[in-house]
């Protein structure tokens, strides 16, 4: 009972309640993470002494046994869990068994290609999607309106990787303009980003369609249509503003099927990023890297959709009741 | 009337009006004529295809499509028609495998959390969560890879990333419906809760939880196919759809029909659940998308 009595109450209560859960799955976010590594098969020792000493092929068992003290491999699980996990809160993610520098500066290296990609695909992708959903409910039921409808279904069930490779074979193979893999020029960029463009466009069309729709049809908009306001004005004025808010969320909530797509479309095109280093570092066993990727992923996924859930709040206390199950609500609501 | 006798009727005209919906009944109808011809073809192809999925045949290397092979040959003679129908069993049949495994795990530990008090519900969905914030392709990746690229690494790697959207579902619906008066019913003639999620609560969460289902069965298809693409799933020479686009990628120029038909095939399919999905959505009118 005597917690009840301390329970806060209003915006700063569910602030801090949703802090609190925050940090709760945080903590298993680090802990599913950190047993994934500590039961995968093999020697770590091993592949430490691999990344120190290259040009040996095996070792005697008296070194490995000095790798295992060193980096307490021989701890209990636990121990080097939370060992682990104080090391990672300080910001020391250690080094990369396989190129022996420190993660972060491999981390860092590579963060602005994919950061390129994603914003370069974004803008691509969120421009077509609005162009494409505003004609679509301009007149609903109208070609224009199929077509646009169509072809996010099309988008939806589109293979990004099938589709970077028809791009590939069309603009690269046969036309010769772009560049097909690689990185470098801006030409590079075009392929990787319109592969990625298309996937965002199709999933978001669907989306703000429905937000323009339901816009459209609310009583104010009757209202002021009766008044004798034109179409494009209610269209620009006020539709607009009734689906912003929903529309933005909508758009961040797809955080995790975009830093997905931007994984695939890196390693279809052999560009260089945190996808292609993710998918290295998990073939050659590189598990100080590892660790920090699939953190990293995860904490960009969790911290975006909290973020998000805070705005709703704020914009609108009806649908905190809708987001309180908690991070990631809008895999549910995307369907 | 009582209380008891109105909530029982409540309910009952809940089920029936979804069940007595004419044209659900027409969808599911045709559906399953649309299913039985799709099996019996794909049956007769595997009776009928004179060619084995990975013998290879080098005087036929890289042939365009003609009337012996339809669809062509690869780049060691093997027909890429037979190729994608075993490798449909790859694709859509462990897809399906794994989601219907996904969906059963989910639902029970959805159920479980929001009936069986408190402490199992906050430690069963701060466990949900936490699995929920991995972006599942890439744990799907990390998992498959860091255990060695292999068929059973991969299901087990999709598994695990694949029962949460059942259980916030499940929790979320049943949580609501347990407040129904026909459950507070049950609850006061002393009906075990087990038969009351089994018998008042999953038939009424299971619409939603079946258009879940193809939804996540359709994004396993493009996961099982992306991971065996990018090498972390299906190993050649096994034809699987993903593992073949790997294997025409290198042929692109000189045999496009390598990676068309593949892609094509994973695109229908994925495409075909989906709509399937979004009109049984629409005919059941169930609260999943809230």
């Amino acid at each position: 009972m005597t917690i009840r009595t301390f329970r806060l109450s209003g915006p700063l209560g569910s602030l801090a309640k949703r802090l609190s859960g925050l940090m709760a799955v945080l903590f298993g976010v680090s802990f599913i993470t950190f047993t994934m590594t500590y039961f995968a098969p093999g020697d770590k020792a091993a592949a430490i002494a691999h990344a120190r000493y290259p040009e040996t092929q095996s070792f005697p068992p008296e070194i490995l046994e000095g790798i295992r003290e060193e980096f307490s491999l021989n701890e209990p699980f636990l121990v080097q869990f939370f060992q682990w996990l104080s090391r990672f809160v300080q910001g020391d993610f250690g080094n990369s068994f396989a190129s022996n520098v420190p993660v972060w500066d491999v981390f860092a290296a590579n963060i602005t290609e994919t950061l390129t990609l994603t914003a370069v695909s974004l803008v691509i992708g969120l421009a077509a999607a609005f162009c494409l959903s505003a004609v679509s409910v301009w007149r609903p039921g109208s070609l224009a309106d199929r077509l646009a409808v169509a072809l996010a279904s099309i988008g939806a069930a589109m293979p990004n990787y099938w589709l970077g490779l028809l791009l590939i074979l069309l603009f690269a193979a046969h036309l010769n303009w772009l560049p097909a893999y690689g990185t470098g020029t801006p030409a590079h960029i075009v392929l990787p980003a319109v592969t990625l463009a298309f996937w965002i466009t199709a999933s978001q069309t669907r989306l703000l369609r429905a937000f323009f729709l339901e816009a459209k049809s609310a009583p104010y908009i009757e209202t002021l249509r009766l008044r004798g306001v034109s179409e494009s004005e209610i269209f620009w004025r006020h539709v607009m503003r009734h689906a912003a808010v929903p529309a933005l969320t909508m758009i961040g909530l797809d955080v995790a099927a975009l830093l997905e797509g931007t994984v695939i479309v890196e390693l279809t095109f052999a560009r260089g990023g945190v996808g292609s280093l993710l998918a290295g570092a998990v073939l050659s066993r590189d598990y100080p890297m590892i660790l920090f990727l699939v953190m990293f992923f995860a904490l960009v996924y969790v911290l975006i959709n909290s973020l998000i859930e805070i705005i709703q709040d704020a914009l609108d206390p009806k649908a905190s009741l809708l987001g309180a199950a908690g991070p990631a609500v809008g895999k549910e609501a995307r369907l | 009337m009582t209380v008891a006798e109105s909530s029982v009727l409540a309910e009952q005209v809940d089920l029936k009006q979804r069940l007595q919906n004419r044209s659900l009944k027409r969808f599911i109808t045709g559906v399953c004529a649309v299913l039985v011809v799709l099996g019996a073809l794909v049956c007769a192809g595997f009776f009928l295809t004179p060619y084995a999925p990975n013998t290879p045949d080098f005087l036929n290397r890289l042939s365009p499509p003609s009337v012996a092979h339809w669809f062509g040959t690869d780049q060691l003679g093997r027909d890429v028609a037979t190729r994608l129908l075993y490798g449909g069993l790859w694709s859509v049949g462990l897809a399906l495998l794994i989601t219907v495994f996904g969906a059963i795990a989910g639902t029970i530990i959805g159920l479980a959390a929001g009936h069986f008090g408190r402490v199992a519900d906050a430690t069963l969905m701060r466990v949900t969560d936490s699995f929920f914030a991995f972006p599942e392709l890439i744990a799907a990746i990390t998992i498959a890879g860091v255990l060695g690229p292999s068929t059973a690494n991969m299901v087990l790697a999709l598994i695990l990333v694949g029962w949460m959207r059942f259980a916030r579902l499940a929790r979320g619906l049943s949580v609501d419906i347990a407040h129904r008066d026909f459950v507070t019913q049950a609850k006061l003639n002393g009906l075990p809760s087990r038969l009351i999620l089994w018998r008042h609560i999953l038939p009424n969460i299971g619409p939603s939880l079946l258009v879940l289902w193809t939804n996540s069965w359709s994004r396993t298809i493009l996961s099982i196919s992306g991971l065996s693409f990018l090498g972390f799933g299906v190993q050649p020479p096994n034809a699987e759809w993903g593992a073949m686009l790997l294997d025409g990628k290198a042929y692109m120029q000189t045999a496009p029909h390598l990676m068309i038909f593949p892609g094509l095939a994973i695109l229908v399919s994925v495409l075909a659940i989906n709509l399937t999905g979004d009109r049984l959505r629409d005919l059941l009118g169930s609260g999943s998308a809230t």
